[in-house]
């Protein structure tokens, strides 16, 4: 959005560009904060009252979970034998469950951005036959429902025997529309054509222009688009369970959803289970850290890189 | 957001065109996947690569190999136990969720390996009784007692441990556990208070409604559980799974079997003296700890319920064995059963010597059975061992071993082994209303109607 | 803003059309691969099987009529209705209403932090999400169990009745997606330039009126189309019901949405074409709703 093109009329105040400031309340306005203020609170104890239960449940035992306080701290003696009592589980397979997951997540995130980024720079900067179409297409496929069509998905993977690779399930997820779009919108909006045009002008090939110009103005959507197509990755879960018949080979969100089924509260055939309701809340714990680290890293991204790249000047 | 006005323009001035070459493209594409589906994609199983047909089906090439076994993690120690004890044999251990609850799990993993033709593990253990139902006709399960397992072995197996496994008189798997339901109760308890142990369900009946007058709090059984009908209802002859044929199945849970159950179980729900929990959830382990007076259910309660700590935790020297309460006039004396676990070698695999002697070794060997099983055995001399070790344990108050012994005797046949889950049914059917606090008489009928439609859409002639 | 281009340079480019559409066909060659193979073939075979039979030959419309006669289809659909209304009238009205709220608060720091304390659950997404939830709503082990025996709920099996269903999964799928939402509403927001609310603010308009003349209006097309994608995602329905109906062992869940029943035909009765005509009818109904919301929100329109 660009701000010559808004229609409402400014009275004449010059705000100095890049200066963002905000107002600070009135003092007669200081009660209208409370009710904002009151909402903000009660979705930060909705959003994170769980996870800090989740944290301290891997550090109690199972009947500590029923009868202690829900809030209250088991010992960091009953964590660590929660966490040996979950790597014995299969010898240790929940640490490789997490390592496919890694290797998945980042060899399709590494495909996505090799193919994405290219493609979205030349749907937004660049014209030839077919542009429009392939973005429609775009818009249209981020709306198919992924889930229901692994099953053709899952056929057609296995005419060219690749069910039970890895590439079964990297390449899938490596096709990454939504990034494709984000990365079309990002440089539509944020970077100036007439960059490009000198470029040109200065005798650039196309790709030379790309690497001089675009690449080095992409950072933060590759970051964005990195991030989104690493949780999207991680978090999948049907179709590498489909794909996949090793439990060996399992990421880790499936290898949980099997967890699951061995602690006896939800599965009462798996009697003498040593993965109890404290070993999964571990797991879980195990399982979104990644997730969550990389969410530190691309943070500041998230939030300047995308949108605010249009008001660069 | 503005997508870019000049690409919004530009848009939907060649929205037609677009759409042209959008049609284009897809019509290539469905030629190309058209030509490629005429290769034999979706295979049946059976595989013929070499072999002819032995030991009553065509069998696959053999190889050498690891041998691929699928376990749930309750039996993971009696893969281990194999490997122990046969150290030369390359065992590959794979854990799953062992099929159990309805999910279907290895139906869903066996129809996409008879799609790609390969992939099939070699044993596997089902927690899911019916599985044969729906694996025999897949050509998944391979025919025991056509050569592989000599008669000797399968006839030692307890009667009718082997009738989820038989489909026309051949035996497709081998049984694991036998769980018959019992009579579980409080022996001291009820000493104390002055209760004879019931033989008939009006005396059940009787107990639970003085329990809940003068002791209340204290409970002689739950219906809170998935299985709660083949505890209850199967052992009152209940027909609500009359599987009289690949395709045919009798269902009637209006009559007045089915009736007289509904009505016991309603009164003591209302009473309270019956719990609408689950004997697994923790809501039961807290509230029931130490309140258990009588508890019908099966042989393999007293290490999933009573004797562990993350049950109800029940003291040594309590807990005794009854047989199940009987309506007047019924004989012979009939029970249920929950569950029981099946061992399947698959007909696609390629190691058949080494799975054989896997499977027979896992379902009779005592050092697994009768040491280290959580459950009857169903193969019957394991199951005596298996019974001294529990008795001489010392944790009961009675002597069960001849309660068991006769309660394994006592399953009602009447009840068959569908394509469809009756656990499933009835937690989905019937279980929200005894939570709420409906009464199950009420809910006979729409349980029929449920049993009707799912077996139904599983492929059944539903008669009444 | 320096000059656009000048004639001489438009010329040379057009003189090099060639190699403009060479290189623009080579930029997107990989990404036209990877669409081909995982976006356009797997609808195409999707469409294939809805419309033939197990025999590969051509059923017209029968798959669509008799999946549709299945017991539970109906019920299926209603669910996905019920579970739809309230999980968009929930992300559409809170989000915006959360990004809004954030982007007043005076100092940036304490901004960025709650953004994050509200992204945190996004990490949960999918199985983990589903697992948290079975316990905080099981009364017995739940943080919230003082709540919930407010409501009159004493056991997991009372907070899972059917009636309740809707709710639940809107709250798990509200809980994991909100906190991304709000970080990419919060980022419009800041995109909406600080002349026109220094303008507003000196005119005297208050927080609620910035927000409601000046704020929404331009995060419309940003809310248009998280509405499209959420309901995508949210017809598509699976993960959530499966789980819940797996670990209350078939009590809450079972046959809840069009997507399970699909899984039900695909694998239990191994009928892949019932099955893909369930998802053919979902796609069509994703499509036909992004068109209602895009055209009625003249989403194309310069703002």
């Amino acid at each position: 959005m660009r701000a010559d093109t808004e229609a409402p009329a400014v009275r004449g105040v010059a705000v100095p560009p890049g200066m963002r400031s905000r107002r600070r309340p009135r003092p007669s306005r200081a009660a209208r904060q409370v009710l904002p203020g009151l909402l903000l609170l009660v979705f930060v104890v909705f959003f994170v009252l769980p996870v800090i239960w989740l944290l301290l449940a891997a550090t109690k035992t199972d009947a500590q979970l029923v009868h202690a306080s829900p809030l209250s701290f088991g010992s960091w003696h009953q964590l660590r034998v929660n966490w040996d009592e979950l790597t014995s589980f299969q010898g240790d397979v929940i640490l490789l469950w997490l390592r496919n997951s890694a290797v998945y997540a980042f060899l399709a995130l590494a495909i996505t951005l090799a193919v994405g980024i290219p493609a979205g720079y030349a749907m937004a900067m660049m014209d030839f036959p077919g542009r429009h179409a392939l973005l429609i297409t775009t818009l249209v496929v981020m709306l198919m429902p992924a889930t229901t069509l692994v099953v053709p998905l899952f056929l057609e993977i296995n005419e060219v025997h690749l069910v039970g690779t890895l590439w079964s399930v990297v390449l899938p997820f490596s096709f990454y529309p939504f990034g494709v779009y984000l990365t079309y919108i990002y440089f539509s909006t944020a970077l100036p054509r007439d960059l490009l045009a000198a470029a040109r002008i200065d005798g650039c090939s196309e790709f030379g222009a790309f690497r001089r110009v675009a690449l080095p103005l992409a950072a933060p959507i590759i970051a964005l688009v990195g991030f989104f197509s690493f949780v999207a990755n991680w978090t999948n879960f049907f179709l590498p369970y489909v794909m996949l018949p090793q439990s060996s080979q399992y990421p880790a969100q499936v290898g949980i959803a099997l967890l699951l089924t061995d602690v006896p509260q939800f599965n009462p055939t798996a009697g003498s289970g040593t993965v109890l309701r404290p070993e999964l809340a571990l797991a879980t714990l195990l399982v979104i850290g990644p997730v969550l680290v990389v969410f530190l890293f691309a943070q500041r991204y998230l939030v300047s890189g995308l949108l605010a790249g249009a008001t660069k000047e | 957001m503005a997508l870019g006005i000049r690409a919004a323009r530009a848009r939907s001035r060649l929205r037609a065109s677009s759409a042209r070459v959008a049609f284009a493209v897809g019509a290539v594409a469905l030629a190309v996947t058209v030509a490629a589906c005429g290769n034999g994609s979706s295979s049946s199983s059976g595989s013929v690569s070499g072999a002819g047909a032995k030991d009553g089906f065509t069998q696959a090439a053999q190889t050498s190999g690891p041998l691929v076994v699928w376990v749930d993690s309750t039996r993971v120690p009696a893969a281990q136990a194999y490997q122990k004890a046969h150290p030369n044999v390359k065992l590959d251990i794979v854990t799953y969720d062992g099929d159990a609850n309805g999910s279907n799990t290895l139906q869903t993993k066996v129809s996409l390996y008879n799609r790609t033709g390969s992939g099939w593990p070699d044993v596997v253990f089902s927690a899911e009784n019916n599985e044969i139902a729906w694996a025999q006709p897949a050509g998944f399960t391979a025919p025991l007692s056509k050569g592989l397992i000599p008669d000797s072995v399968l006839n030692n197996f307890s009667p009718g441990a082997l009738a989820p496994c038989t489909v026309d008189g051949t035996v497709y798997c081998l049984r694991n556990d036998l769980a018959p339901t019992l009579l579980w109760y409080n022996a001291p308890l009820m000493k104390q208070w002055g209760y004879q142990v019931p033989t008939t369900w009006a005396q059940y009946e009787q107990i639970g409604q003085e329990v809940a007058r003068q002791h209340p709090g204290y409970i002689v059984g739950a219906a809170g559980d998935t299985f709660t009908p083949e505890i209850y209802m199967w052992a009152s002859q209940c027909q609500a799974n009359g599987i009289t044929g690949i395709r045919s199945v009798t269902v009637n849970v209006t009559s007045s079997d089915c009736q007289r159950m509904a009505a016991l179980l309603d009164t003591l729900l209302a009473d309270k003296s019956m719990s609408k929990l689950s004997v697994f959830s923790s809501a039961f382990d807290k509230q029931e700890q130490g309140k258990v007076l009588m508890m019908p259910g099966p042989v393999w309660y007293t290490g999933a319920i009573f004797n562990t700590t993350s049950g109800l935790n029940t003291p040594k020297g309590l807990l005794a064995a009854a047989p199940m309460p009987q309506w007047p006039g019924t004989t012979p004396a009939t029970t249920g059963n929950v569950g029981g676990g099946l061992w399947l070698l698959s007909a696609h695999s390629a190691h058949l010597a080494e799975a054989v002697s896997f499977l027979e070794w896992v379902t009779t060997n005592d050092a697994y059975q009768a040491d280290m099983a959580p459950g009857l055995p169903a193969y019957a001399p394991a199951a005596s061992k298996w019974l001294a070790n529990q008795q001489n344990s010392g944790y009961f108050a009675n002597n069960i071993v001849p309660v068991i012994q006769q309660t394994a005797g006592q399953v009602w046949q009447g009840w068959g082994y569908g394509k469809f889950s009756q656990e499933a049914i009835w937690a989905s059917t019937v279980t929200p209303g005894i939570t709420s606090g409906k009464a199950i008489v009420s809910m006979l009928p729409s349980w029929q109607t449920a049993i009707t439609n799912y077996a139904t859409a599983a492929g059944y002639q539903v008669s009444h | 803003m320096t000059p656009v281009t000048t004639d001489p340079a438009r010329a040379r480019a057009r003189r090099a059309p060639w190699r403009a559409v060479r290189a623009g066909h080579a930029f997107v060659a990989g990404y036209v691969i990877l669409l081909a193979a995982f976006g356009i073939v797997p609808v195409v075979y999707g469409i294939y099987f809805a419309f033939t039979n197990a025999g590969n030959r051509w059923t017209g419309l029968s798959n669509f009529i008799q999946s549709a006669q299945d017991f539970r289809y109906v019920a299926a659909f209603e669910h996905i209705g019920v579970y739809l209304t309230i999980w968009l009238a929930a992300l559409v009205v809170l989000v915006t209403a959360l990004a809004l709220v954030l982007h007043q608060l005076p100092v940036w720091g304490i901004s960025g932090f709650v953004r994050f304390l509200y992204y945190i659950p996004g990490a949960l997404a999918g199985v983990a999400s589903v697992l948290l939830w079975l316990f905080m709503l099981d009364p017995s082990v739940s943080p919230a169990a003082s709540f919930l025996h407010l409501l009159g709920y004493g056991t997991f099996s009372q907070v899972i009745a059917p009636s309740h269903l809707a709710i639940l999964f809107a709250m798990i799928a509200f809980w994991t997606g909100a906190g991304g939402w709000i970080v990419v509403m919060y980022g419009a927001l800041n995109n909406i330039p600080l002349d026109i609310m220094e303008a507003a603010r000196i005119d005297g308009a208050g927080a609620w009126r910035i927000a409601r003349y000046i704020q929404i209006p331009m995060l419309r097309k940003w809310i248009v189309y998280m509405a499209i994608l959420a309901f995508a995602v949210g017809a598509q329905l699976f993960v959530e019901p499966q789980l819940v109906s797996e670990a209350s062992l078939g009590v809450g869940g079972r046959d809840y949405s069009p997507n399970q029943l699909a899984y039900d035909f695909a694998f239990q009765n191994n009928n892949v074409n019932y099955a893909a005509a369930i998802s053919i009818e979902l796609l069509v109904l994703s499509l036909a709703v992004a068109a209602v919301f895009v055209t009625r929100s003249r989403f194309f329109d310069a703002s």
